[in-house]
């Protein structure tokens, strides 16, 4: 198949580019103009609340899918760092007194070089086996903290008090739904267009050839572990960010954000938007939320129309609403070129 | 004391050993991570504790298995068969849509209040071993585990399909190529897959109990048994679901603050030393 496409010469519209950096600017300040016009119109205080609790989930399902694109990896663990980060901000802010932009920074990078640390071992292990391997781990943390006494609280969850300014603002403006929608939907534009930057660079590409054939890619000569850790470890940092913003939010962490049924909601949304682009696990959060809070108001049995959903997309439209979304706009952008030829 | 709770370590890992059993089965022939697994496991247990109100446990136990081995045949059939040639990945995350599913019937039908099944009154009594009372429940559990283990190596190792799913399993197209319809002979694999599931399911029921989330908790475990084990290997399986079940029951009593993390170390351990895990099998 690639062989015939690689024989004839592309059209024009089949080489895929990477977009210029100008474009991605473009783009990203579309994303922030949608996010106000939103913030704006919205006036309803559960919509705005429910489309926050999205951004967040957005921002976690960014990292998945960040993973899912370029390692060709599924976690089913990733909640550990989404809860994990709660967990260290909290205790950091209760213990230390710390600034807090200062403990969100170390907590990050701590989570980061853990997943790092941990990755070195995990990836080593065959495709297929990651996904038992990253649960197994993610619920042994679950039932750790969730038994555990002490300041954690164990099961009941962990109140986090934060000082009344946070990053010199006020901690209101975190808790209240609509500036904290905008906040983290900042927090969301700016790690989308990070990441599009970073796989500008030669990581992109490389980490691809690794997903597509580890052994091929070691055959041209290079180390392919580290690469793959350090996506594990990009992808961790993404989601344990998530973890934060849903500490400052609600101010509360509970042992239920570190257990495997949250990581798997989350790879529903990334399968659900698409893990083709970096961007189609935020948009498949939004429009997880939206059907769910829609849904819900029809019937308790979420947990099967969200089973049956995943596995029809699976099965039936592989790339998701982002695949859907970039297929119509190749073919709008084929007509138009045709109509002025 | 300490030699009680080798026992218990034995008896939970005999049920591990059941569960990996099945889930190894399945990855063998179909090359599917069966995340589902646990789910039929909740199911059977289900199932027997609905059919034993009627007609007692040994009824509940037929009725279990009968409809587990019908499941896994309709998995089969419908879904790994059609799904063959897609990346494993897919699959997989099928799997991971029909445990949502599951798990939802069985809430919906019974609710999320925990259940108990009755053990058989000639098992409900306690014998002395080592100067302490011990269920004898327990003991007929690791006699299960055991019978269950020597029928599948001598149906592996000496029988006509024994043959056969071995092939299969190192190699499905290599074998399909040499005249074994492996379609036919997934059906029936999956279809003992699921029924080693939902068996392990019942007879688990006297001795845990019955909720909506004893599906996810033993299908960790047992992952946590097919890695160390090494995906696709039997002999992996046996050994480490019967390490992992003493790690497990050892850890409760010596260790009980870290006793969640020991499952994890122990599978850590064993990556660093041999990444494809103890059989060493690559695949």
């Amino acid at each position: 198949m690639s062989a015939i496409i690689t024989a004839t010469a592309l059209e024009d519209t089949q080489v895929k580019r990477n977009p210029g950096v100008m474009r991605l600017c473009a783009m990203a300040a579309a994303a922030v103009a949608v996010g106000l016009t939103v913030n704006m119109s919205v006036t309803s205080n559960g919509l705005m609340s429910l489309l926050t609790q999205a951004t967040i989930y957005a921002v976690f399902a960014l990292g998945l899918g960040f993973l899912l694109k370029q390692n060709g990896m599924v976690s089913f663990g990733h909640a550990l760092f989404f809860g994990m980060a709660g967990y260290l901000v909290g205790a950091a802010v209760t213990l230390t007194g710390w600034p807090v932009g200062m403990v969100v920074v170390l907590t990050v990078a701590a989570i980061g070089m853990f997943a790092f640390g941990l990755a070195l071992v995990i990836v080593r292990v065959p495709g297929i086996a990651f996904g038992m391997l990253t649960l197994a781990i993610g619920q042994s943390f679950y039932v750790l903290v969730s038994k555990s006494r002490g300041f954690t609280g164990g099961a009941d969850g962990m109140n986090i008090n934060f000082p009344a300014q946070v990053f010199g603002m006020e901690l209101a403006s975190f808790q209240n739904p609509s500036s904290m929608f905008l906040i983290c939907w900042l927090v969301l534009v700016a790690l989308v267009l990070l990441l599009a930057l970073l796989l500008r660079t030669g990581f992109g590409p490389l980490t691809e050839a690794i997903r597509e054939n580890e052994e091929r890619a070691r055959f041209i000569g290079f180390r392919t572990l580290l690469p793959r850790a350090a996506v594990f470890a990009v992808s961790a940092m993404v989601t344990a960010v998530g973890g934060v913003l849903s500490a400052l939010y609600t101010g509360f962490v509970s042992p239920e954000s570190l257990h495997w049924s949250v990581s798997g909601t989350v790879l529903i949304m990334v399968v659900l938007g698409g893990s083709r682009t970096l961007w189609g696990p935020a948009v498949g959060a939004v429009v997880y939320y939206l059907f769910r809070d829609f849904v819900g108001e029809h019937t308790t049995h979420w947990m099967s129309i969200f089973g049956v959903s995943l596995i029809a997309v699976i099965v039936l439209w592989p790339a998701g609403i982002a695949g859907g979304v970039m297929r119509a706009a190749t073919s709008l952008q084929r007509a138009a070129a045709r109509r002025l030829a | 004391m300490i030699a009680i709770q080798i026992l218990n370590g034995l008896v939970y890992g005999s049920l591990l050993m059941i569960v990996a059993s099945g889930l190894v089965l399945i990855y063998g022939l179909r090359r599917v991570v069966n995340f589902a697994h646990g789910s039929l496991f909740m199911l059977g247990a289900y199932i027997a504790y609905a059919a034993s109100l009627q007609f007692g446990f040994g009824g509940g136990l037929l009725a279990a298995v009968a409809a587990l081995a019908a499941v896994g045949f309709c998995l089969d059939r419908f879904g790994f068969r059609l799904l063959q040639d897609r990346d494993p990945l897919t699959v997989m995350l099928v799997t991971f849509g029909l445990l949502l599913v599951f798990e939802d019937v069985v809430q919906s039908i019974w609710g999320k209040q925990s259940y108990s099944l009755a053990a058989p009154e000639a098992l409900q009594g306690t014998v002395d071993l080592f100067g302490s009372p011990f269920p004898v429940y327990r003991l007929a559990i690791v006699a299960v585990g055991a019978l269950v283990a020597a029928c599948l190596v001598g149906w592996l190792r000496y029988s006509r399909i024994g043959l056969f799913i071995r092939g299969a399993s190192t190699d499905p197209v290599t074998t399909a190529m040499q005249g074994v319809n492996t379609d036919r002979l997934s059906g029936g694999v999956v279809a003992v897959g699921a029924a080693l599931a939902g068996l392990a399911g019942v007879v688990s029921g006297p001795f845990l109990s019955l909720s909506p989330t004893m599906g996810s908790d033993i299908l960790i475990d047992s992952f946590v048994v097919v890695v160390i084990g090494g995906l696709g290997s039997f002999a992996g399986a046996f050994v480490a679901a019967m390490i992992l079940g003493q790690v497990q029951a050892l850890g409760a009593v010596y260790l009980p603050d870290l006793a969640a993390l020991l499952p994890f170390a122990l599978m850590t351990a064993v990556l660093i030393w041999r990444p494809s895990g103890l059989s060493g099998s690559r695949v």
